[in-house]
């Protein structure tokens, strides 16, 4: 789907799948367009062009059906704060058609969720922004939901209540629900996640699991090796080699050594490295620099604003 | 599709906005029935005894007797349709924008109530907060009428319904002014409702479309100012347009032999129609109003 906001293209042509039951981290640097493919999948904004789907339902002409199938949870939510928190929760199960009579108990279980059972009967407004939050998105089970749409869920809080909310969604991927969480920060969300979505300037640079993406920096890795000399004529032996790519001499104390990017699995870096002394190079050091998802997401990513 | 709320009490943003006026220590409870019925005994009794009360001179002195309290109601009556007039559309421009303002519009937008359910939510919840003025100004209706049908009868110079059954050319002219002016009086009556209808309906409008509550406020007063200037130009022009007419139908009615009574009622007729087409405008223009307001929500 496309999204433009007057001249400004926003999504180009975005194509995403999430799988049911999956966790799928959606990343991307400032004003990639997570947000806006957030609210056109919650039914805030039309696209465009093109068309989604939220189990089965069309987002264009279904908005009823996919309201009810998802919790969504916006980046800068609000709250009522001249509610009591039980109040807070019983209006938007009241808003989601859920009869008086079994409220009371979901409010309460709900509440029992997100560890604020004791700060029932307080006003939100006396609530921290960590409290706020997990109010929030025990809002967004009021109806049980069985996607979770979730914007930056972790903006703004400290380690200790990221931590809590990330507990929170792997007891909700436990219920079986299927949940779509954004973030900038690739190392915040991949403990939770089983899949990955790097988005940039609207279009999505990569996606699959955790553990596709994991090969994928494999796949190019970076390493490091030292010479005592020689190091002008391994330079022109790497370049030559198809499996390797961006040679860099880096200095360390004086001697030189080199970097670059190689391509190929365990054995093929193995035979690499035979080959390498083989052809007589004086090799001192062989070492790979340890690469993780934030690598990928740099390289991935150029840092381009739309 | 159908809401499950039977009625707008079970609406959700409508027992939201019950609940934070029920918070409000100041605010009138049930108390405020009390002086009711006393009100209305002593308004009846005086609408009766000025109808019904043998000669002119018996009645004028009644009127005379009751005329403070006639022109404490007005009084009241006044007041309140000048506030209820500008505070409703205060209120109903805030709401919607207000949400938008908190970031919680989006939240009430992905539950299940639909655009339509949630304006005419918020424009319950807004009419909810100003119950007592609204209350008020519909119990004093009836005084208004009893008042209306009674200097009526003061006015058209003690022939009804002293001298209705003695017949006569005095006892239609009698019934023909005090027709036109019950209605006129009627049509008065209306007219403040139509307008409270129609400026919660422009703050509605304009706060669907504002970023900001205290800019929705702003510009519903700058519209509504707007709204009432055009209004009065449409006035002006009807009155003048239709004060023409009576003169030709009286000359007309009167040589082909209607009887006096009823000429005399239509010399109030421009003014009934006049009122009659502003009110029916009004009413148009809200409901247009809340519908565009819901539309403008489905948009985006
Ligand atoms: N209402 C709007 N009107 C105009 N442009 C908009 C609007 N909302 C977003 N944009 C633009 O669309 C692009 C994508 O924005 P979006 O909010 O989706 O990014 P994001 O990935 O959520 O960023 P962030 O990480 O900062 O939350 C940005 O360039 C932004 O300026
Ligand atoms: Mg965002």
């Amino acid at each position: 789907m496309t999204k433009r906001y007057g001249k400004l293209t926003a999504l180009r042509n975005l194509d995403l799948t999430v799988e049911e039951g999956a966790v799928f981290g959606f990343v991307g640097p400032n004003g990639a367009g997570k947000t806006t493919t957030m609210r056109i999948l919650a039914t805030l904004l039309r696209p465009t062009a093109g068309e989604a789907w939220v189990v089965g339902h069309s987002v264009l002409n279904q908005r009823r059906e996919v309201r009810r199938a998802i919790g969504y949870m916006p980046d800068f939510f609000g709250v009522y704060g001249d509610m009591k928190v039980w109040e807070y929760l019983d209006f938007f199960a009241a808003c989601y058609e859920i009869p008086p009579e079994t409220r009371q108990l979901l409010t309460d279980d709900l509440l029992e969720l997100v560890d604020l059972a004791h700060r029932r009967e307080d006003y939100v407004d006396a609530l921290s922004r960590g409290m706020k939050q997990r109010l929030c998105l025990a809002r967004t089970l009021a109806h049980d939901p069985r996607v979770l749409i979730l914007d930056e869920p972790a903006s703004g809080l400290d380690p200790r209540a990221r931590i809590e909310i990330r507990e929170l969604l792997r007891e909700l991927q436990g219920m079986g629900k299927t949940i779509l969480v954004s973030s900038h920060i690739l190392s915040e969300i991949q403990e939770i996640c089983t899949h990955v979505g790097i988005i940039e300037a609207g279009q999505l640079v990569a996606t699959g699991t955790l553990a596709e993406m994991r090969k994928r920096i494999q796949a190019q890795r970076i390493v490091r090796i030292g010479l005592t000399g020689r190091i002008e004529e391994a330079q022109d032996w790497l370049s030559s080699r198809p499996d390797v790519m961006e040679v860099q001499p880096v200095t360390r104390n004086g001697e030189g050594d080199l970097q670059f990017l190689f391509s190929g699995d365990d054995d093929g870096l193995a035979r690499f490295l035979s080959e390498l002394v083989a052809a007589g190079f004086p090799v001192v050091m062989f070492r790979e620099e340890s690469g993780d998802l934030e690598d990928l997401f740099m390289r991935l990513t150029k840092g381009v604003v739309s | 599709m159908r809401e499950r709320w039977r009625t707008i009490l079970d609406h959700p943003l409508f027992q939201l906005e019950l609940r934070r006026v029920r918070r409000r220590r100041w605010w009138p409870g049930r108390r405020f029935f009390l002086f009711y019925p006393a009100l209305l005994g002593c308004a009846l009794g005086y609408g009766v005894m000025v109808t019904f009360a043998g000669s002119l001179e018996n009645r004028l002195g009644i009127l005379v007797t009751g005329v403070p309290g006639v022109c404490l109601l007005s009084v009241i009556n006044w007041l309140l349709v000048l506030g209820l007039t500008w505070i409703a559309p205060a209120l109903t421009a805030a709401s919607i924008a207000r949400e938008r303002e908190l970031g919680t519009l989006d939240l009430l937008q992905t539950t299940l109530l639909s655009e339509r359910s949630l304006v005419l939510g918020k424009l319950a919840g807004c009419l909810a907060q100003l119950w007592p003025g609204l209350l008020t100004m519909a119990l004093l209706t009836p005084f208004q009428l009893l008042l209306a049908s009674s200097s009526g009868a003061i006015f058209s110079l003690g022939s009804w319904p002293g001298v209705w059954f003695e017949g006569g050319d005095a006892a239609w002219m009698g019934v023909g002014t005090w027709l036109g002016l019950l209605l006129m009086s009627g049509l008065g009556l209306l007219r403040p409702w139509s307008d409270i209808a129609l400026h919660a309906a422009v703050g509605l409008f304009v706060s669907a479309l504002a970023r900001s509550a205290s800019v929705a406020v702003v510009v519903s007063y700058g519209v509504i100012l707007g709204i009432r200037a055009a209004l009065y130009l449409v006035n002006a022009l009807l009155s003048a347009v239709l004060a023409v007419i009576p003169g030709l139908l009286m000359s007309g009615a009167l040589a082909g032999g209607m009887s006096e009574g009823l000429v005399g009622g239509l010399l109030m007729a421009p003014i009934i129609i006049t009122s009659l087409g502003i009110i029916c405008i009004q009413v148009v223009g809200a409901v247009l109003l809340v519908y565009a307001a819901i539309w403008w929500l489905r948009q985006a």
